[in-house]
């Protein structure tokens, strides 16, 4: 491992170091205009030497422009017998110290396979380059480590209240090597290495590539990474898992996508996401790109609990992982419309395309890479969204939209003039061009209305209805027309789902009662937490993969993933099943007839709607 | 502390929980999936297929409401409807939405 000591550098100290070693040095062959490496020959026999040439001028060859232009002084390079184990490597001052093993695995003497020899030849060339690259960091002209876009994209992640300072990276998940974790410093002296030597580079980190090509003054990306970027869109519920892959050129828009709050704490404030706007297969990008809804998808932070119950403490704490999840847009406006009845808001944000890329680029990286804390008010949803965009977008960066709750990042996306909410201004269009996705709930008591005047069914309150029995309300509407049908349909959905929620509550009981008397948890419950939570990781999906694949999958791990992710589903979706059948079992009968009459009456509704719709002005209904 | 708590922006994943019973819940018990269409729609089919189906609960809220409750899953579902078969233009926003529920 490569290891960097602060060491206090000063001018004349260096020059003396060097006229010392230029007394009984050689100069090797000289770089043409690029960074001058001076081997110490002393004790080193003739194939070392050799060894020592050849990975001087391997290397030379690799660097690129802005280094040669940095580091215009010579810079000795030492190979060194008492470096500590595990460290390859040494920058201090105007030299560079490798351990010596990296060179006795590079001669001929030692014996090894072409395997072997190409791996001796890779590791001399990372050290190598981890300590150029250090040098060049470390210099005026360099200083990449210390930029603020840099930090941005390793994964220094800037927080909210606390403009000068930057949490640790959390970038775990599918690092290269663990060290660049360490500092910044180091992430920069690892990731040029990669940037320099391995070719998937550019596809597995492209926004880090495409920056340090720029910054090191080397030709952009030659485009042979695939431009889609892959995301594993699942869904346990629907026993869904599949590999997504995103185009950003297909993307249209991004909106600032707010779930409105609730009665309940957790929710009051609302959930933030990210809503990518993309567009049906063959459509020109453009506004019309709004209604293909079936193709949106949605990008949430959320913390995975793997519990029943949310404790303060351990949201207080970080105790709860977070991750970046991708999610098909439809199946959120079912959640939280439908099941949680809360409405959502879609903001549009005026972003150019480049700057929608950007966002697409960094929300893969995060889906893959990064394994973040919770906590309820420094690390939230509002902020981790809010963060992506600054990741994504340098402009928002500048701007300033980090904040804690929703709307405060809402206020200052609109205060850097970039939310669009006009299109709030008549809410009838909003809602027709999917701006806004209104609760289910709104409309209860306008449907239980259709049921009064056109059934007239004697019941004036929504919750009055609710309380009937499930065959009380069927045999008031059971002669109605279309419109009775479609509206108790409606109803009786909503029946259906309180009486859900009422199953969910009762598998709490159960699962918290066992726990407090100090009895084994459920062994099923906990077992699908725990595949919940790998379904929940994408990089999880490739554990034990024998690729060592680092940042965005590609190649072989992509068709991997496919089978593993939707086998996982699968496996959860039947848990969860049973799960319920055995919450449905204990539920008291009276709750248990309740869900199942409601059932069972959007069963006969729903057979009912589509007889009476087939029947509705014969001939003059389209055939679809 | 208490005045903390609510200032939790947790979505719950913790998965049956939030949403799977209501979304995974077999056929027609189903509350979150579209008015019931689980019953009788083809697992197989095709892109077009779903955004009508999926427009389901949009159209039912459409026709009993005699048109005041439009979503944009129904608009998108009209859209195709037309996109695909340019003499459904001649037919009105509600034989199609009943279209829909005939399904």
């Amino acid at each position: 491992m490569p290891v960097r000591r602060p060491w206090r550098r000063r001018a004349w100290a260096r020059r003396l170091w060097l006229a010392l070693l230029l007394a009984g040095l050689a100069w090797l062959p000289a770089a043409q205009a690029g960074v001058r490496l001076l081997l110490d020959e002393a004790g080193l026999d003739a194939a070392e030497r050799a060894a020592s040439a050849q990975l001087i001028q391997d290397v030379q060859a690799r660097l690129p422009p802005a280094f040669g232009q940095a580091l215009d002084e010579p810079i000795a390079l030492q190979w060194r017998a008492d470096l500590p184990a595990q460290v390859h490597g040494r920058a201090k001052g105007g030299r560079i110290l490798l351990a010596r093993p990296l060179l006795d695995a590079l001669l001929p003497a030692a014996a090894h396979t072409p395997e072997q020899a190409a791996l001796a030849a890779h590791q001399a060339r990372a050290a190598l380059i981890h300590e150029l690259a250090h040098l060049y960091d470390r210099h005026a002209r360099g200083g990449v480590s210390r930029d603020p876009r840099l930090l941005d994209l390793a994964g220094w992640q800037r927080r909210p209240l606390r403009p000068f300072s930057r949490a640790p990276s959390a970038m775990r998940d599918r690092s290269p090597d663990a060290y660049e974790l360490t500092s910044p410093r180091e992430f920069v002296a690892v990731n040029i290495e990669y940037l320099l030597l391995d070719a998937d580079y550019a596809c597995r980190r492209p926004q880090l590539r495409a920056w340090l090509a720029q910054r090191l003054g080397m030709s952009p990306d030659d485009g042979r990474c695939a431009p889609a970027l892959p995301f594993v869109e699942a869904s346990a519920a629907a026993g869904q898992a599949q590999l997504r892959a995103l185009d950003p050129a297909r993307v249209y828009a991004v909106d600032y996508l707010l779930a409105e709050g609730n009665a309940q704490a957790m929710s009051r404030w609302g959930h933030t996401m990210l809503r990518l706007v993309v567009c049906a297969p063959g459509r020109t990008p453009g506004s019309d790109c709004r209604l293909d809804l079936q193709h949106h998808l949605v990008l949430s932070f959320r913390a995975f609990v793997g519990d029943v119950q949310v404790s303060h403490w351990r949201g207080l704490t970080g105790s709860y992982p977070t991750r970046l999840y991708a999610l098909p847009l439809e199946q959120v406006i079912d959640e939280y419309t439908r099941i949680e009845l809360r409405s959502l808001r879609s903001v549009p944000l005026k972003l150019a395309p480049q700057q929608i890329a950007g966002i697409v680029q960094r929300a893969a990286q995060l889906h893959w890479n990064y394994d973040g804390r919770y906590y309820f008010i420094s690390n939230n949803c509002a902020v981790e969204s809010a963060r992506l965009l600054e990741e994504g977008v340098p402009a928002l960066a500048d701007a300033g939209v980090l904040a804690i709750t929703p709307a405060g990042v809402l206020r200052r996306l609109r205060r850097a003039g970039i939310a669009e909410v006009s299109v709030f201004d008549d809410m009838e269009t909003a809602r027709r061009q999917g701006y806004y996705f209104q609760a289910a709930s709104a409309h209860y008591q306008a449907l239980l209305e259709v049921l009064r005047t056109q059934a007239q069914v004697p019941v004036d309150r929504v919750d009055a209805w609710f309380a009937l029995a499930p065959a009380q309300r069927a045999g008031w509407v059971e002669d109605g027309n279309l419109r009775v049908t479609a509206a108790a349909l409606l109803l009786e959905q909503a029946a259906a789902n309180r009486a859900e929620h009422e199953v969910r509550d009762e598998l709490k009981r159960r699962y918290l009662g066992r726990r407090r008397k100090g009895q084994a948890l459920d062994g099923e419950l906990q077992a699908l937490f725990e595949a919940e939570s790998r379904l929940a990781r994408p990089s999880a999906l490739l554990v034990g993969e024998t690729t060592s694949g680092y940042g965005l999958p590609i190649g072989a791990e992509l068709s991997a993933l496919q089978a593993r992710g939707a086998a996982q589903a699968l496996i959860l979706a039947d848990g969860w099943q049973r799960v319920r059948a055995l919450a449905l079992g204990a539920l008291p009968p009276a709750q248990r007839a309740m869900l199942e009459g409601a059932q069972r009456n959007v069963e006969s509704l729903s057979a009912r709607m589509r007889e009476q719709a087939r029947e509705q002005a014969p001939g003059s209904q389209p055939d679809l | 502390m208490k005045a903390l708590l609510p200032l939790c922006l947790l979505a719950l994943t913790a998965p049956a929980l939030a949403g799977s019973f209501a979304g995974s819940s077999a056929g027609a018990s189903s509350a979150g999936s579209s008015a019931g269409s689980s019953a009788s729609s083809d697992s197989s089919s095709g892109g077009d297929d779903k955004i009508v189906l999926q427009a389901r609960q949009d159209a039912a809220g459409f026709v009993a409401s005699e048109g005041r409750i439009r979503g944009a899953q129904l608009e998108a579902a009209l859209r195709t409807l037309r996109a695909h078969d340019p003499s459904l233009h001649a037919r009105s926003d509600m034989q199609l939405a009943q279209a829909i529920l005939a399904r």
